[in-house]
């Protein structure tokens, strides 16, 4: 087989081997929706609103896009529907955890005597 | 971890799917039956997440410092934001009546003393250029586990080049902010803008680094759909990245 050829046969067996992994026309979806967000990102800071009416917002859709990019293109999403049952969404789910907590104690309790 | 270095001959269809098919079979021999490779990168991406968060904290505690002294108008603060001689003719009267950092740089820019610190269009440019990087890469792996690879030597080689020109955009970047007077050894709140986004701009150069490792070996023929899993983790680790950019983005660059 020269390296431009695929083997419809074998990309088939190779589709199902993968489960419910994403096509490649999904991935330009998610695409589409990430550059999206981040365009009303972009117009949501420029209206000159603030206090949450600008804050809260902009986390909630820096938050869709995280989940986004850490479900779908690496594939967390379908890392417990497959064969490890989770562990590397625990794994990783474990240090991002960790240093919220640690990181949000450590704000509150320097960042208050100033304020 | 994966061994690059263990050639696969290219054979054919049958050969490379039993390769493959193979690496699947065998896929986890561990004792707990996952990936040791993938494990590892997992955990290393993990205690990323603390670094990150240590220099993302780091940033917003120091700005909150920054802006606690501004408020209650201590001039040294605005030296080392811009030259010596603007901070001069700000005057009295516009040190310690703001509340946020961009306000601060939006009324000096009023008045005509300073320019907008951030470049927002130019940063929404790079993050567009950084996400579009992100699917380039998870085709690339597509690409790779399908026998395409033509295709995956071509988004192997747009991820990297669209790394590249967020890089090049970050050193104009920096240049910028260095003329304008926001220097790392300026103050703290310079230190740490440029530290949290420096060691951003590393890993993506570690990043640019692993892809140009791959697209060698896919022009040397090693890199077969049998060796997807590499693809995969230097995915991992450039999504990785662009998360990190995604939260550097909306924290330092949008958020007040």
């Amino acid at each position: 087989m020269t390296d431009t050829t695929i083997d419809t046969e074998v990309a088939h067996d190779d589709q199902a081997d993968h489960g419910d992994h994403p096509t490649e026309k999904q991935y330009w979806v998610i695409f589409a929706v990430l550059a999206v967000l981040t365009a009303v990102e972009v117009a949501w800071s420029y209206l000159g609103l603030s206090g949450p009416a600008l804050v809260l917002p902009l986390i909630a859709m820096m938050v869709v896009k995280f989940i986004l990019v850490a479900g779908i293109f690496m594939h967390l999403k379908f890392d417990l529907s497959i064969r490890n049952g989770g562990v590397f969404s625990y794994v990783f789910a474990f240090g991002l955890v960790l240093a919220i907590l640690v990181y949000a104690v450590l704000l509150v309790t320097v960042v208050w005597p100033i304020g | 971890m994966t061994d690059l270095a263990t050639p696969v001959d290219g054979g054919s269809a049958a050969d490379d799917h039993n390769q493959h098919q193979d690496s699947h079979d065998d896929h986890a021999p561990t004792s707990l039956g996952l990936s040791n490779s993938k494990l590892a990168m997992w955990l290393f991406l993990g205690s990323e997440c603390l670094l990150f968060g240590a220099l993302i904290s780091t940033y917003l505690l120091s700005k909150a410092r920054f802006i606690a002294e501004l408020t209650a108008g201590n001039p040294n603060v605005i030296e080392g934001l811009m030259p010596a001689e603007e901070v001069e003719a700000l005057g009295d009267g516009v040190r310690g009546s703001f509340e946020t950092l961009p306000e601060i740089f939006n009324e000096m820019a009023m008045e005509g003393s300073v320019e907008p610190i951030f470049d927002i269009p130019f940063t929404s440019f790079s993050s567009f250029v950084l996400l579009m990087s992100s699917l380039c890469m998870v085709l690339a792996h597509k690409a790779t586990e399908e026998r395409d690879y033509k295709n995956q030597r071509v988004w192997l080689a747009t991820t990297a080049l669209l790394g590249s020109v967020f890089i090049g955009g970050q050193i104009y970047e920096f240049t910028a902010f260095y003329r304008e007077g926001l220097t790392f050894g300026g103050s703290l709140f310079g230190s740490a803008f440029f530290t949290l986004t420096g060691f951003h701009g590393v890993h993506v150069t570690g990043g640019i680094l692993m892809l140009v490792s791959l697209l060698v070996l896919s022009f040397r023929g090693k890199l077969k759909s049998d060796r997807s899993e590499t693809v995969e983790l230097v995915g991992l680790y450039w999504h990785f990245v662009d998360i990190i950019w995604v939260l550097i983005f909306t924290i330092v660059y949008l958020i007040p």
